[in-house]
């Protein structure tokens, strides 16, 4: 064959799937740059809700939009998704929990399983992780070797105090308990509380807010009792302060409420009905909320949260994605995708790019059928903390 | 929403959709330029398979090809007010992507000259079907990234010498003499390729 037949008749490696993906991600950017100048002229600050409706509007209707949801079900996902877990896109690990129990995935690939519990969560610096489930609470190190345990009936959602480590937070049934990070002074703090995470400030030893079951948000000291301040979020579902502290976020079905560290309601962002958010996660710097939105959106977005200019961007489009996960550098949003089950890692920072993972509760439930999702307990270490 | 996800994970993939071919590049980049996405996707498909092989000829290295490409679009797309529509839009894109991919092939030699390994991909390189070729690539890597670049631009993206030249900011000549000194160096490496 001559070079000049050669060289017009080849083809390169993982063509379609390349298109595909590049597509998505010039797709995206069309929104973001092609129609800045329109944006430009609309003044809107922290009332970001028109803007998401528009985004979700523009992905519901448009044609083009639909078939961009579904090629990521085919190309991208089913048939061009790394058949493993080879390596994490960015330094750090993942800690996940799932039916298939405990596990940390680090960033070479290698995965170890800690044990059979249905719910974990990283220590500041990594080093050790706080695991729940059934009634049992305990600390384990990343071999999965217990350090203490506490029984207690019903325990859930435990929570590292960051920077230093010094108090876990969970949930003992109705009940809000503090312990200390060795394992000692275990007590209550709240009664009645909301199936939610309590979440930590950051750097304020030892803030700790929590939803009651009639949904009131409330900021306490852990140690005294004291009562910072409340409010009344309507349908929170989770919260998280960012990772200065400065700003706390109360997820609901369709809007997130950003609060100032003395309880102002300082900003909302909302979606339509439609579009309810599956999951939200603060990037590791507290500049920028990425969006999980069901329903008529499928989508992520992220938000800037410097105050200036919030700015929305999506940077991916698929129905059925579900939770998110920062890395601990900041340049890369894990999605998961339960119902293909994949992992899909979205480079948000300098060229955007996509990479899936497939068979993933296979690799982290082995032997098991049918294997279940595991869920994203966070992708270990910031400054702050774990990620995600 | 189970359904959904359970009839988009089972379902075969979704047939390219088909359009009419006869809508101008100008008429294209107007479009795209006031908001259509099926313009800037009709732009997007014409011009991404060539785009791709073309970085993927250059550099050997598909994440690294892919990365380039789509930073090639989106630096397109956003200067895409400013481009010149009387001219095509196929060699400024290519010029965009040809100049990247030779960058990030010098980058890659320094690299190597300091022993440094490339960091790890995120998945391992998949080997395509149809008319991908070990020998092609092997043949290419014989010459220099300019002149691996030259050669691509004319065969693969079909640029004329003139486009190349301006492209690559070299006299016509020059572009001649490695058109000639390239093919001659890939006709005889696949020459013996065949032989073995």
């Amino acid at each position: 064959m001559s070079a000049k037949r050669a060289l017009s008749e080849f083809r390169a490696p993982d063509e379609t799937a390349a298109e595909e993906r590049a597509w998505t991600i010039v797709r995206c950017a069309q929104f973001d740059g092609l129609r800045t100048p329109a944006r430009r002229r609309s003044r809107w600050r922290l009332a970001i809700a028109p803007a998401l409706a528009v985004l979700a509007a523009a992905v519901a209707l448009s044609p083009a939009g639909a078939s961009v949801r579904r090629w990521i079900g085919h190309e991208l996902g089913v048939e061009h998704a790394a058949p493993a877990l080879f390596s994490l896109p960015a330094p750090g690990r993942l800690l996940v929990s799932g039916p298939g129990g405990t596990w940390i995935a680090n960033a070479d690939g290698s995965t170890r399983r800690l044990g059979s519990w249905p719910q974990a969560s990283w220590s500041p610096r990594g080093l050790y992780v706080a695991v729940a489930g059934g009634d049992e609470l305990a600390a384990v190190d990343p071999h999965g070797t217990p350090r203490w345990t506490l029984a207690r009936p019903a325990v859930s959602d435990p929570r590292w105090y960051a920077p230093t480590g010094f108090r876990i937070a969970y949930l003992s049934g109705i009940d809000l308990r503090v312990v200390a990070g060795n394992g000692t002074g275990d007590h209550l703090l709240a009664a009645g509380v909301a199936s939610v995470a309590p979440a930590w400030r950051p750097g304020h030893p030892y803030q700790l807010a929590y939803l009651t079951r009639r949904g009131t948000l409330v900021v306490r000291d852990a140690d005294t009792g004291r009562l910072d301040w409340t409010a009344h979020p309507r349908d929170a579902r989770a919260l998280a302060w960012s990772a200065n502290g400065r700003q706390l976020l109360v997820l609901a079905r369709a809007r997130v409420a950003v609060y100032d560290g003395d309880g102002r309601a300082i900003a909302t962002i909302s979606t339509p009905a439609n579009a309810p958010i599956l999951d939200a996660s603060l990037s590791p710097d507290g500049q920028a909320l990425a969006l999980a939105r069901g329903g008529h959106a499928a989508d992520v977005v992220l938000a800037n949260l410097d105050g200036a200019k919030p700015r929305l961007r999506r940077v991916l489009s698929g129905v059925g994605l579900g939770a998110l996960a920062w890395s601990p550098d900041g340049r890369w949003l894990l999605v998961t995708w339960p119902s293909a089950d994949q992992w899909v890692f979205v480079r948000v920072a300098g060229t955007p790019r996509i990479a899936a993972v497939s068979r993933i509760a296979e690799q982290f439930a082995p032997g098991r059928a049918p294997p279940g999702s595991p869920a994203l307990d966070g992708w270990c270490c910031t400054t702050q903390g774990a990620a995600g | 929403m189970p359904g959904t996800a359970e009839s988009l994970a089972a379902a075969r993939p979704l047939p390219r959709v088909l359009r009419p071919r006869g809508r101008s590049e100008q008429s294209l980049i107007r479009g795209a330029l006031a908001g259509s996405e099926a313009d800037l996707e009709t732009l997007f498909r014409r011009h991404w398979p060539r785009a791709y092989r073309a970085a993927f000829l250059i550099v050997h290295d598909h994440a690294a090809a892919e990365d380039i490409a789509q930073e090639a679009f989106l630096a397109a797309i956003r200067r895409l007010d400013r481009f010149d529509r009387r001219r095509r839009f196929a060699p400024w894109l290519g010029a965009i992507v040809t100049n990247r991919a030779i960058d990030w092939a010098r980058a890659r030699a320094a690299r190597r000259e300091n022993h440094h390994e490339p960091p790890e991909p995120v998945a391992p390189p998949e080997t395509p079907a149809g008319r991908y070729s070990e020998d092609v690539l092997a043949a290419l890597a014989a010459l220099s990234p300019e002149h691996r670049a030259v050669v691509v631009m004319r065969y693969v993206l079909e640029y004329t010498p003139g486009e190349i030249a301006r492209a690559l900011e070299l006299p016509r000549g020059t572009v001649n003499s490695r058109l000639r000194r390239g093919l001659d160096t890939l006709e005889a490496r696949l020459q013996e390729s065949d032989r073995r």
